[in-house]
């Protein structure tokens, strides 16, 4: 049978910031391209949870999440006068093009406030590698108003602050920690699977977005692929950190939209509960993904290249799938720091243990992306077309990725890059990732393999890999779930 | 091995003097001269462009322009002996063709030969092979860690935050603490055993 396609989803329109190129360069979308449609998640796999948003309240609803999640937290410890830290990161914003967490982060603030009579809120907001990327969301989300002008974005080489941990000395930024509490604001969704593994997902923050340089450096070079989100652990474990330590509250989105908030004072528990949901649904989508035995990838969304989504999932998860990236038994996935670094001069692995970049990549094609993260190995990697000249001077110019256009072609515009891209490739399969809401963005013929693939993907993480995922990281699944595991 | 196509320049009239790029410069090449007023002033010479100045001023006065001619830092490992960077690499528990800095693809054996010439500070490596120029943050670490295999006295600049200092590697987790998280999905004990597979690996000055 046949199955019907629907129409491709519209991306969000680029976005003007100083990590990419302008947006009126961005003419044609791959969702423009011609024979591209829609997989929605929900068609893939039906037990996916409603959506609170989008959905027909609004961001209304975002909000009531949050106050409802809010109500079972205690609060006491923190005293009329007492300063507040809200630490949140840049990555929620880019989460649905970022108003639920930025409406989260706000509802959080106003319930403080009441339930503690404390006026001396104030928002930390960290980055990832582009320094200035938190400030653009602060200005545009209205959060510095919103915050009596106590908003601010940090960066890892902002002033530290020495932190003693079980393993040794780490270092945070200092003006995360320059209040009496810290609340711990941040998303429940996977991101970069192949730097955490998975293990302590929503601990994550503490040893990269709130740490310095040092922490983070310690994090990709000194405790290896399995053991590097430890440096989070340590420093959230800290005397330090838990003598201002009140909550976390995290905005829940699955692969199909924004399922809820979860709010509590024990983040293990909370890691507990994110994971289980983690494992189901975005478990489902990447191991979906992995499935796919050949294809073009069309990149075309406002972040740096590993960033792009597609269903919920960045695109260096689908670089690091040609094996189980959520399984503990392998050591280096296709991409992670740690395998780059152990690629050797002739570009070949220095061990064996070093899995391929997906090898059914089989050409990239960049219609719009930022810099700000180092992406060289993947054009090294994988044949890499870049459409128009504005996109590869973003390249050119970021201090990140100086070489990467010696190893990328230039396309005029997207539909040669396209038509190209296949032809090289031998496939018409083209997948794009371009943060369409709640689906993927597909060639027919990828998308029939998809919906074929579907079924069987979700017994096999439910009967199989749920399980295992979970008992590598101690996590029971059921009523018996050992909660709080600290 | 850095390729330089970009330099910072200071708007003097947007400048206040605030010391925040001098505190994050990576290669040490901006001075604020005069305790009041002073405008910042950058060094051409060491100047690598990787825009850590322009990134957190917070009052647009540094921005990153073009240059004409771009150059190259790098240091030849023909200039030293293989196997003296080989054993300064795996004395720091680093294979010499690991890469350490992801945006400049700088290899642990560049940052020892550096070190080999003379190198004494990251900021030194940072002037000769690049590495720490680009994202700024991620390599750090294993710079540190070639320094202090080679004996060097790490003093991080004064007043300034480009770094603090070393922090623990994979080898230096106690018993106790693996033991304690290995049912957590820490798996320190297969990782400790990775990195010893990647130090047996061949390298070219044997080891």
């Amino acid at each position: 049978m046949t199955p019907e396609f629907k129409d491709p989803v519209k991306p969000l329109p680029p976005k003007p910031s100083r990590y990419g190129p302008e947006p009126e360069n961005i003419k044609i979308r791959a969702s423009d391209l011609k024979g591209v449609v829609s997989v929605g998640v929900r068609d893939l796999f039906s037990d996916f949870p409603p959506n609170i948003y989008p959905s027909t309240k609004g961001i209304k609803a975002v909000r009531e999440a949050t106050v409802d999640a809010l109500s079972e937290v205690d609060m006491s410890m923190i005293e009329s006068g007492d300063s507040v830290n809200i630490l949140g990161s840049h990555h929620g914003f880019t989460i649905l093009g970022g108003e639920p967490y930025a409406e989260m982060i706000k509802a959080i603030r106003d319930v403080l406030i009441e339930r503690t009579g404390t006026e001396d809120v104030r928002l930390r907001a960290g980055v990832g590698l582009r320094f200035r990327e938190s400030d653009e969301y602060i200005e545009r989300f209205g959060l510095d108003k919103y915050f009596d002008g106590k908003a601010k974005g940090v960066a890892p080489i902002d002033e530290g602050i020495p932190i003693q941990t079980e393993i040794g000395t780490l270092y945070g930024i200092k003006k995360c920690y320059d209040s009496d509490w810290i609340v711990h604001a941040h998303n429940s969704d996977v991101r970069e699977i192949h730097f955490h593994r998975h293990v302590d997902r929503a601990v994550k923050p503490f040893g990269m977005s709130y740490a310095r340089l040092e922490t983070r450096s310690t994090y990709h070079h000194n405790l290896g692929p399995r053991g590097a989100n430890f440096a989070a652990r340590a420093i959230f474990n800290s005397d330090f950190v838990q003598k201002k330590w009140t909550f976390a509250s995290f905005l829940k989105p699955t692969p199909a939209g924004i399922a809820g908030v979860d709010a509590d004072n024990d983040l293990f528990a909370l890691d507990q509960r994110l994971s289980i949901d983690n494992f189901r649904y975005y478990g489902k989508i990447l191991t979906l993904l992995s499935r796919i035995d050949e294809c073009v990838a069309v990149l075309d969304f406002q972040a740096p290249i590993p960033y792009v989504f597609s269903a919920g999932m960045i695109f260096a998860n689908f670089t690091a799938s040609s094996l189980d990236i959520f399984d503990l038994d392998h050591p280096l996935p296709g991409y992670t720091w740690y395998t780059e670094s152990f690629y050797g001069r002739d570009e070949k692995p220095l061990i064996p243990d070093v899995a391929p970049v997906n090898p059914a990549i089989k050409v990239i094609v960049i219609n719009y992306a930022w810099g700000g993260y180092p992406s060289v190995f993947w054009a090294k990697s994988i044949p890499t077309i870049v459409v128009g000249e504005w996109q590869a001077e973003v390249f050119r110019r970021d201090p990140q990725n100086v070489e990467f256009m010696k190893h990328a072609l230039i396309a005029e515009d997207l539909e040669t890059g396209v038509e190209m891209a296949m032809r090289i490739a031998g496939t018409d399969k083209m997948i794009a990732f371009d943060g369409a809401p709640g689906a993927m963005n597909v060639s027919k013929s990828l998308a029939s393999d998809l919906i074929r693939m579907a079924p069987e993907v979700g017994g096999d993480v439910e009967r199989q890999l749920l399980p295992k995922w979970c008992r590598q990281r101690g996590i029971a699944l059921g009523e018996d779930a050992d909660v709080g595991a600290k | 091995m850095r390729v330089i196509n970009m330099f910072a320049e200071v708007d003097p009239g947007k400048c206040t003097g605030c010391r925040i790029c001098e505190k994050v410069c990576p290669t040490v090449s901006i001075k604020i001269e005069g305790k009041k007023k002073g405008k910042a002033t950058i060094d051409l010479k060491t100047c690598v462009g990787c825009g850590a100045c322009s990134e957190r001023c917070q009052f647009g006065a540094v921005v990153l322009r073009n240059l004409q001619q771009p150059r190259t830092i790098r240091v030849e490992l023909g200039r030293v002996n293989p196997k003296k960077i080989s054993d300064l690499c795996l004395k720091a528990k680093l294979h010499p063709q690991q890469v350490v800095c992801f945006c400049t693809g700088t290899r642990a054996e560049e940052v020892a030969a550096a070190i080999l010439l003379g190198a004494s500070s990251p900021e030194e490596i940072s002037r000769t092979v690049g590495a720490r120029t680009g994202c700024k943050v991620e390599c750090i670490q294993p710079i540190l860690r070639l320094l202090v295999a080679a004996g060097k006295e790490l003093k991080p600049v004064e007043n300034g935050w480009q770094w603090y200092g070393l922090t623990p590697t994979i080898w230096d987790i106690p018993d106790s603490v693996m033991k304690k998280y290995a049912s957590r999905g820490f798996y320190f004990k297969e990782d400790r055993e990775l990195f010893a597979k990647l130090l047996e690996a061949e390298t070219e000055g044997g080891g």
